[in-house]
């Protein structure tokens, strides 16, 4: 309706357009002529602005009939019968016509507006399902990172307190000189020591997994010796693998690796933390390494119950634990899978020969740099 | 003493160095320790050996240590102390309203822990001579320097008289009768105000408050321990319990 006033500017122009056209043959034609065409600004006016508009312009035809049309020309007056007729008749006809017309442009019109409404209205539910849908979304990943979170407090703040409740209870009662005697007193400072270095352990893990999600691990590539690395590691933690016979098989002549040794020693402890939780006393862990293509893999097997098949996948994610595991914060294969796969190697668990897990890492073998000068040959995988 | 006359005690938790210094303790002061791994092991071991008491951690891998509280509670009423992680204000209410004696919250002091024990055996006279037992339930009470005169209403702290109201002498008393143990709020609630309360904490903290006034306690050393978020246990002072 915005376009009412052209409608009636329009609709008069045609008037005065018609009028004009039709005055130099006014008096070869009958009055039928003028009248016809003068019905048509009337109808254009009430498609374009609307009834009134349509009903003005037709008021505006009839002045202009009877004015330049019917005789006495230049005047309102009316003298012949018939020409009284075809006045009215012309009247009526244009104010029909044009009320008529405009009703159903009206009325279109609003239909389309509905339709328009409607289309938007449509719209605006799709993006509010849009909208909720994504908010569902959200909340859902929130809840489970929010998840995440407090399993990982849960699990450390246990792993954290275990050690500490047997070291106080232990401490706490020598203090009070309880009456034990000399074996007794050794074997009770034995697990205080135990428990200490499995503190050591699980705070260096905790350091690590912080490094890794900050994105601040930057390993220190050097050429390492595995076989030394794995010795090592074996005699340090004599205490812990004191129920167990560890059988290392290295072959001679194993190529160097290119890692950060800090980093594996973690996955080495890491793997072989795991090993003791899971063997039963007095058996067999086996560690064995082969040179690849490219790569050295290196293989630590337990007898325990082993890892199910469906369990392969989400033993790396952390703070999951194997159905059959004691209860651990599940971090320390969690981050020999982000250690070992930022040195550009890869981890998976799979049956060891005598049953049991066996988990094998491999890490790449090491490229001696090239000497300056020598070409672009090799370039060091970093 | 020899096995089977009140002296056994079953400790069981999932973790070994636990077991070992809890074994070792226990050894050293007369108790024959017997140790259960697991949920399932545990109702076994409660079955087959009839120990004088439970040493029950709530963290077990198999089955819920209150699940194992109620199974026990199910054919036995022998002396349950839990051991629970710091920070679970409900799991050591649920376990001491199914029935458990006491709970002590890891990581605990060993002493603490058997002294805990200490009080849950007097309180069991089937473990043998309770009635000649002091802080039994008897006419007249005594805790440390605390006395409560049940048939003529007198409580005492140091020799002084306390002026109380009937609701404060029934709290005292209650915690008297049950000295060293923890009272949940709901079962003094439901003894001293009646069987339809059990949630209104709030009544108990200002009568509480105002038997420590009356009291003179000092904060430093209260004979009323308050257990946050638990009950409250009438001490006495002058033995190493905490």
């Amino acid at each position: 309706m915005v376009r009412r006033p052209f409608g009636l500017l329009i609709g008069a122009a045609l008037v005065v357009v018609c009028t004009l056209a039709l005055v130099p043959v006014r008096d070869a034609v009958t009055v039928a002529t003028p009248a016809l065409v003068l019905v048509a600004p009337g109808i254009v006016a009430g498609l374009v602005g609307g009834r009134l508009d349509g009903v003005a312009t037709a008021v505006l035809a009839a002045l202009a009939f009877d004015i330049v049309f019917v005789e006495p020309y230049g005047s309102l007056d009316v003298h012949l019968v018939d020409d009284v007729v075809a006045l009215v008749a012309f009247g009526a006809v244009a104010l029909t016509v044009a009320t008529l017309v405009a009703l159903a442009a009206d009325r279109r019109r609003s239909a389309e507006q509905r339709a328009e409404e409607i289309l938007a209205l449509s719209e605006d539910r799709e993006r509010i399902h849009r909208e909720q849908r994504r908010l569902v979304f959200e909340k859902t990943a929130l809840e489970q990172a929010d998840d995440a979170r407090r399993a990982l407090l849960r699990s450390v703040s246990h792993d954290l307190r275990t050690p500490l409740a047997a070291i106080r209870a232990i401490t706490s009662d020598l203090r009070a000189d309880a009456d034990y005697d000399e074996r007794t007193r050794h074997e009770l400072l034995d697990v205080v020591g135990d428990e200490a270095e499995r503190l050591d352990r699980l705070v260096a893990n905790l350091l690590s997994l912080s490094r890794i999600e900050a994105g601040a691990l930057v390993p220190d590539i050097q050429a390492v010796d595995l076989d030394e690395l794995v010795t090592d590691r074996v005699r340090r933690l004599s205490r812990l693998l004191r129920d167990v016979t560890v059988a290392t098989h290295l072959p001679p002549g194993l190529p160097l690796v290119d890692a950060d040794y800090v980093l594996v020693d973690q996955v080495v402890t890491n793997l072989l933390e795991n090993a003791t939780r899971h063997t039963p006393p007095r058996s067999t862990i086996r560690i064995d390494a082969r040179g690849g293509e490219g790569v050295v893999a290196v293989s630590i097997s337990d007898e325990g119950p082993g890892v199910p098949p469906a369990e392969r996948s989400l033993i790396f994610e952390p703070f999951r634990t194997g159905s059959s595991a004691q209860r651990s914060s599940g971090i320390g294969l969690a981050i020999c899978r982000a250690v070992v796969e930022d040195l550009g190697g890869t981890i998976s668990v799979g049956d060891a020969p005598a049953g049991g897990a066996r988990f094998t890492f491999t890490l790449p073998i090491h490229r001696p740099t090239p000497l300056p000068g020598a070409g672009e040959v090799d370039e060091v995988a970093s | 003493m020899s096995v089977g006359d009140g002296r056994r005690v079953l400790v069981v938790d999932d973790e070994r160095p636990i077991l070992r210094a809890l074994s070792a303790a226990l050894t050293a002061r007369g108790y024959a320790p017997e140790v259960a791994l697991t949920g399932a092991e545990a109702l076994e071991r409660a079955a087959l050996d009839d120990p004088a008491a439970v040493i029950l951690d709530l963290g077990l891998p198999d089955l819920d240590g209150i699940e194992v509280l109620r199974r026990i509670r199910g054919w036995s009423d022998v002396p349950v102390i839990v051991l629970t992680a710091e920070g679970a204000e409900d799991r050591k209410v649920k376990a001491l309203d199914d029935g458990a004696d006491d709970y002590v919250t890891k990581p605990f002091s060993t002493p603490e822990l058997l002294a805990r024990l200490g009080v849950a055996l007097r309180h069991r006279p089937a473990s043998g001579g309770a009635h000649d037992d002091p802080s039994g339930p008897g006419p007249v009470l005594e805790v440390g320097d605390v006395r409560v005169d049940i048939p003529h209403h007198v409580a005492e702290v140091a020799g002084r008289r306390l002026e109380l109201t009937p609701k404060e002498f029934g709290l005292l008393a209650l915690l008297a009768r049950h000295a060293g143990r923890v009272l949940t709020h709901r079962m003094i609630l439901q003894a001293v105000w009646g069987p339809e309360y059990g949630t209104e904490s709030e009544y108990l903290r200002v009568y509480a408050s105002q038997l420590r006034k009356k009291m003179a306690e000092d904060p430093a050393r209260p004979r009323l321990v308050t257990e946050p978020g638990v009950g409250y246990r009438l001490i006495d002072r002058d033995t190493p319990t905490s």
